[in-house]
């Protein structure tokens, strides 16, 4: 996939402005708050319709205009025409591909892939279990819609047992615990696919992130994640799942919540036979965080057989020199990517090659040089 | 702006219909201003009629004229043969469908503690009192496969699991006459796992 060009007209802080890429590696540069994240952004709606720092599109419309638009161009194995249009006035965006409305976000996601790597990834390593499942259900997301379709599913149900628990806290009626029955059953059943889903992208991952891990590092450390669910037996899930819950159940009602399941899983990462969360250096935090995103890259690759859009934000700036050449090195084998960095002459190291892009960005309009 | 207070009326009583907004309505009202007073008492006849001449069927809980709707006076239907449906709206697509000649049962809804639906408020009861009265081979449940839908089936499947009889639900899979490279990705892959033995 090659994203040649975009045009934005009253997009954040651009009025009217065309960038131009390359289809290798594109360096956005510019201060603070000239517009560097806000293309990231634009690509990234591409990609999945929507943005990664705000869920109100209104934010985006630049300040005193009522609508805004960016058209680009995707050469897949053909040229795709792609724009999004949204009116203030009517509170809606449009996704046009081809000049023809996408009305479902379905029919984007997984066609043109995307990666994603922000300092705001630190969240995955050192943050929540909640950080940790939103990272693994995005990605089998963008590579499978029956896996999308089960956990809407799964969140569905969740949320209509915790209701039916609280009502039978309230009255205690005999009959809807019967119904509860019921709904444990569906909650077994979505939930073991679910599992079974995590449990084979964490296997097919594993590979991946160690020869990550290894591109950026030139130490010897073995990463490692082990998928934490409500039960290593693969073999017996659903009868364990069931009887977990059975055995819940009385503190289940007292709560009025759903107290076991895939909601509750995590992913805990190792070096070397060690808890990152616990005993990690910031250094191998940021190295994890990165090679988490590689992986994601050589995943979605292999899932979809295409090279994702591969989009970095402001992360040189914490990671030392060794390892912002290995990155950007790498970067150059697999296809076209788009680092954002405050100021190139820090960066003096990384070594432009013929192919590569320098767009200057300067109160939302771009320079090449 | 004032609209002469009759027009409002209607346009305000349009407007509580399903998929009509506000301007919808004061087409439709304007129209039916422009219809002949016969036309507009047809209408009102037959409207007034939808709720003094049809009522539910006491055993089904179709839509009926008399006690027992079509189906079910029907004597030509298989009675050993009961497909539990959602709402009278299924009746009619699986009755236009042509395929089968048993008999119904209207739920009524689903299960949806969310929206404060229990058993109670279905006809779980009168369709548990017509698989105990015996003479049914087979229960077919066909409700949405939605979530609700789904757990709504598991309930009545567990409750009559003991009773012998065959329990089934609805295949799915490829619309007929569908192309694979047209359906969606989800449907496809229940179709795979769902496949048959030729």
């Amino acid at each position: 996939m090659f994203l040649k060009w975009i045009k934005f007209e009253n997009f954040r802080i651009y009025d009217s402005a065309t960038i131009e890429f390359s289809d290798g590696l594109n360096f956005i540069v510019g201060g603070n708050g000239q517009g560097k994240t806000s293309v990231l952004e634009s690509i990234y709606m591409y990609c999945t319709t929507k943005s990664f720092r705000t869920s109100s599109d209104s934010e985006l419309v630049r300040f005193n205009c009522d609508s805004y638009s960016f058209d680009g161009q995707i050469l897949d194995t053909v040229n795709h025409n792609l724009r999004i249009f949204y009116s203030l006035n009517e509170g809606k965006k449009t996704y046009f591909k081809d000049s023809k409305p996408v009305h479902r976000a379905t029919e984007i996601i997984g066609k043109f892939p995307v990666v994603l790597l922000t300092p705001d990834d630190h969240s995955i390593t050192a943050g929540y279990s909640l950080e940790r499942r939103k990272f693994v259900d995005s990605v089998i997301s963008q590579s499978s819609e029956m896996y999308l379709k089960h956990l809407l599913d799964y969140n569905k149900t969740l949320r209509q047992r915790a209701d039916l628990l609280s009502k039978i806290r309230e009255t205690g009626s005999r009959e809807l615990i019967d119904q509860l029955d019921a709904w444990t059953e569906k909650l077994v059943q979505t939930g073991v696919e679910l599992i079974s889903y995590r449990r084979k992208f964490i296997n097919e991952l594993d590979p991946f992130i160690k020869k990550s891990y290894s591109l950026i590092s030139n130490k010897k450390e073995a990463p490692s994640i082990y998928y934490k669910t409500i039960s290593d037996d693969q073999t017996d899930l659903s009868r364990f799942f069931l009887a977990k819950l059975n055995s819940l159940q009385k503190a289940e009602i007292a709560k009025g919540a759903n107290l076991a399941g895939p909601h509750k899983d995590d992913f805990v990462f190792f070096i070397n036979g060690k808890e990152l969360k616990t005993y990690g250096s910031q250094g191998q935090h940021k190295t994890f965080q990165v090679s988490l995103r590689f992986a994601q890259f050589f995943y979605l690759k292999e899932k979809l057989g295409k090279n994702p859009f591969f989009l970095l934000d402001d992360v040189f700036g914490e990671l030392d020199t060794e390892r912002s050449v290995a990155i950007s090195d790498f970067l150059r084998e697999i296809g076209q990517a788009f680092i954002t960095l405050t100021d190139f002459s820090n960066f003096k190291f990384l070594k432009r090659s013929e192919n590569d892009r320098l767009i200057s960005v300067d109160k939302g309009s771009f320079c090449y040089g | 702006m004032q609209i002469a207070a009759p027009l409002q009326a209607v346009i305000d009583e349009l407007s509580k219909f399903p998929g009509i907004g506000s301007k919808t309505a004061r087409r439709l009202a304007l129209y039916l201003l422009k219809r002949d007073i016969s036309e507009i008492e047809s209408l009102i006849g037959a409207i007034s009629d939808l709720k003094h001449k049809l009522g539910f069927c006491t055993k089904c809980f179709n839509l009926s004229e008399s006690e027992l709707c079509v189906i079910c006076a029907n004597p030509s239907r298989d009675n050993t043969i009961l497909c539990v449906v959602e709402d009278i709206t299924d009746v009619i697509s699986i009755e236009k469908s042509s395929e089968f000649n048993g008999v119904y049962h209207v739920l009524g809804g689903v299960l949806s503690p969310l929206n404060g639906v229990t058993q109670d408020d279905l006809k779980i009861k009168e369709l548990s009192e017509r698989v105990m009265r015996g003479g049914i081979y087979e229960v077919i449940l066909a409700l949405n496969p939605d979530t609700e839908g789904e757990t709504t089936s598991l309930y009545l499947a567990r409750l009559y699991k003991d009773l012998g009889i065959k329990i089934t639900r609805l295949a799915k899979g490829l619309p007929v006459g569908g192309n694979i490279e047209f359906a969606d990705e989800a449907t496809v892959g229940k179709a795979v796992k769902g496949r048959l033995p030729y």
